[in-house]
């Protein structure tokens, strides 16, 4: 269902939902929007719920880090501590530190629900198209986007030619030194890459003045409208329930 | 305005930012309206160069010193962007990622007409148009250009190119990764343009586009612009100036200038072999019979020999293997391939076909997916041979591979300059190695990978893309050394005369599997099995045909 909102539709409805869950600082609403967003990931867009847990790995390391702060550091914590108020969770500086961690958590939540189901050409798109985004810096992202992938196989193109001066295949995976040595090489090829498709770009007309056309740039609906209503009207309502 | 040529350069000389000499120039040339023009000349002689300035790539894009002036339909090319020349001039470079953006096909398309403020119905119909035209299905406007095949990326930037229907096009090199049957349709394509729109095609592989293209005009070793009139004409009267220059001469002219230097001359110069076989049918019945013999000898010296004998050594093998490209899927299924000491291969077959993930996979460097793999690991020469280049010159490149060829570093030092010179880059030894013209790249990395003659088992994969004359012969002489000092070369190509005259065993790569594999003289005769598979069969096929019927 979200896969069909309008990009934009959905990153204003994020935006809006991140601002809440950075400036109310209680635990359950924390709590509420971390649930919201696990349905609408695992239950409506039927996303795989390991993925969804090793998504929030990294959010969760740190939240981690607040959460350690909090407790350790308290004098350094004061701000958060008279955020937190009242403790349901022990200790001042504890609940403090959950607090924190759980709005991490959230963080992560809402910008995985709108990572995966946004597909990033049509954001692009959709930014040229509705929000005026330069072409220039649109499709510098565009091939950014494509190029990352691209770097893997370089990568290993790489280690081929070198396994074959050295006579003996390539390890499967690289050690820490022939990473870093692969370091230069990717470097030179991003740098070659971009060039290429810069000049590509110019050579078919990017960026002549005019006003282009942006072909398959997604158009909005009505249901975009209800989105962005169903999504605000029940940030209060999560907050009101957590309350309780 | 209305009658100046589509486009002209008038002493135009360009030199890059610190070198020596110029690029290219000064040279002066046109192209009228409806004209087709062929430009050809030996890798490194400053075409791709001359063709960037066309419309202020260089230097506005690009920097370099320019002198001399650039008109487009009259009008002084510096008067606009580069961008606002793309309405009227559209552009392919020779290296295909040169031309696309990084995107999906249906986008790369797209992005000119997108830029041109086209509407999108219109847009969308062009797409289509253009896809189907180049043999593209609607399905692949989803798929990303970059995890395509070397040829598929060609198709894409064709695509793009004809969707845009600008008056002029300037193409380089566009079908050097394309199997024969896609190459000769799409020049057809290029070439056959309505109304009063220009072409000018720059390419080494002149056999089929001869007989297509209204004027040659040859840029010499010092980068001067040469009218060489029309291309009947043109193979006759320089034969000796391009054979010295190195630049590809078709298999026809080659046939007539070396009858021509047995006195017979044949009553108009030739373009195709078909053109050749009629006009030596026609000869009065003596010099008939000398012909035979000369046209014998020819078609001798275009064959390579007999494939080695079933019991040779066997260098390495695939058995029932199932092959997938990196991260990609399974392309090819049970497939059984052994390549035996001093034997030459060529794997051929449509775009997209495999050819490239069996010869990796021939060569230990992909990992099967199922089945396995026998004999130490081989080498390759990359489709791009960008990927091969590790040091910063020329000169170290080739220094180091012979070091880790087993050399000492005083004798790898003189190994090196040997080798450069061998393959013509001598002048080059101190340039960077992405500084080369495309042609010069693929010098250097057959150069590296030929050095010392460490491997049993060598790959090349499309080895003679971008090469000129004077490469293919370097390429096909190293080839027949190293078969003859007992390694195992297997060639990925779609230049199937090449194929004939370099290797004696050929295997058609076609349908998740291995279609035919066989000596070259039968497999690249069988028609009905080339058609099959996407391939045209030989520019030679004519002249075999003629003299096995005896009809002299």
């Amino acid at each position: 269902m979200l896969s069909s909102i309008h990009p934009l539709a959905k990153l204003v409805a994020c935006l809006v939902w991140l601002t809440a869950s950075i400036l109310i600082f209680s635990a359950p609403f924390q709590l509420a929007i971390i649930g919201s967003a696990i349905v609408a990931l695992v239950f409506i867009e039927q996303r795989s719920p390991l993925l969804v847990l090793a998504l929030m790995v990294p959010f969760a390391l740190f939240g981690f880090g607040f959460l350690t702060t909090s407790v350790l550091f308290r004098q350094e914590s004061d701000f958060a501590l008279r955020m937190a108020g009242e403790t349901p969770l022990g200790g001042e500086a504890f609940s403090a530190g959950i607090v924190l961690f759980l709005r991490a958590i959230a963080c992560g939540l809402i910008s995985a629900a709108f990572a995966l189901t946004t597909d990033a050409g049509q954001f692009i798109k959709a930014l040229m198209a509705d929000w005026r985004l330069s072409p220039r810096i649109g499709y510098a992202l565009f091939s950014a986007m494509q190029f990352v992938p691209d770097l893997a196989v370089e990568a290993q193109q790489i280690r081929l030619a070198r396994a074959m001066r050295r006579g003996r295949p390539p390890r499967r995976i690289p050690g820490p030194l022939e990473t870093a040595s692969l370091i230069v090489p990717l470097l030179a090829y991003a740098i070659r890459r971009a060039s290429r498709a810069a000049i590509a770009m110019e050579a078919r007309g990017l960026d002549t003045g005019i006003n282009r056309t942006v072909l398959g740039a997604p158009l909005l609906h009505r249901r975009d409208a209800a989105f962005i209503g169903i999504a605000f009207a029940l940030l209060p309502l999560l907050w009101w329930i957590s309350k309780f | 305005m209305a009658d100046a040529p589509a486009a002209r350069w008038c002493d135009i000389s360009v030199r890059y930012p610190y070198a020596d000499a110029p690029a290219v120039g000064p040279a002066s040339l046109a192209v009228g309206r409806s004209e087709r023009v062929l430009l050809v000349g030996a890798s490194g002689s400053g075409k791709s160069t001359l063709l960037a300035t066309l419309t202020g790539l260089i230097p506005h894009t690009i920097p370099a010193e320019v002198t001399g002036k650039v008109e487009l339909r009259g009008e002084d090319v510096a008067t606009r962007t580069p961008a606002q020349w793309s309405a009227s001039v559209g552009q392919m470079f020779q290296n295909p990622e040169q031309t696309l953006c990084g995107m999906t096909v249906g986008d790369e398309v797209a992005f000119a007409l997108e830029n041109q403020a086209l509407p999108a119905d219109e847009i969308e119909a062009r797409i289509g148009s253009a896809l189907a035209q180049v043999g593209l299905s609607e399905d692949w406007r989803g798929r990303r250009t970059m995890q395509l095949s070397g040829g598929e990326k060609q198709l894409v930037a064709l695509a793009a190119l004809i969707a845009q229907q600008t008056p002029l096009l300037v193409v380089d090199e566009p079908t050097a990764h394309l199997a024969p049957a896609a190459a000769t349709h799409l020049r057809r394509l290029l070439l056959d343009r309505p109304g009063d729109a220009s072409v000018l095609i720059v390419d080494h592989r002149v056999d089929d586009l001869a007989g297509l293209v209204d004027r040659v005009v040859l840029i010499d070793a010092d980068g001067h612009a040469m009218d060489g009139g029309s291309p009947r004409a043109f193979f006759r009267a320089h034969y000796d100036k391009l054979a010295a220059l190195g630049i590809a001469i078709p298999p026809p002219a080659a046939l007539d200038a070396a009858l021509q230097a047995a006195g017979i001359v044949l009553a108009e110069a030739t373009l195709t072999m078909e053109e050749a076989v009629a006009w030596l049918e026609a000869l009065p019945t003596r010099e008939k019979a000398a012909a035979q013999e000369i046209a014998s000898t020819f078609a001798v010296a275009h064959q390579a020999g007999q494939s080695v004998q079933a019991s040779t050594k066997v260098v390495a093998a695939l058995e029932g293997a199932s092959c997938a490209p990196l991260f990609g899927p399974t392309v090819l299924r049970d497939v059984s391939l052994t390549v035996r000491r001093g034997e030459t291969i060529a794997i051929v077959g449509r775009n997209g076909a495999g050819k490239s993930t069996l010869a990796a996979s021939l060569a230990g460097l992909l990992r099967l997916k199922a089945g396995r793999r026998i004999g130490p690991m081989g080498a390759i020469s990359f489709q791009n041979p960008e990927n091969q280049f590790l040091a910063g010159s020329v000169r170290e490149e080739v220094r180091d591979a012979w070091l880790a060829a087993g050399a000492d570093a005083a004798s790898a030092e003189a190994k090196a300059e040997a080798m450069l010179a061998q393959w013509g880059l001598s002048e080059l030894a101190a340039a960077h190695p992405f500084e080369l013209s495309q042609g010069q790249k693929r010098r250097l990395s057959l150069a590296i990978i030929t050095a010392g003659g460490r491997w049993p088992l060598l790959v090349l994969d499309e080895p003679t893309a971008g090469l000129d004359g004077a490469g293919r012969a370097a390429l096909e002489a190293e080839i027949r050394s190293l078969a003859g000092a007992g390694h195992a070369v297997a060639l990925v190509t779609h230049d199937l005369d090449f194929a004939l005259a370099s290797c004696a065993r050929s295997v058609v790569v076609d349908d998740g599997g291995i279609a035919a594999d066989g000596p070259s003289r039968t497999v690249l005769r069988d028609t009905a099995l080339l058609e099959r598979s996407g391939l045209a069969a030989p520019a030679l096929l004519p002249l075999l045909h003629f003299l096995e019927e005896g009809r002299c």
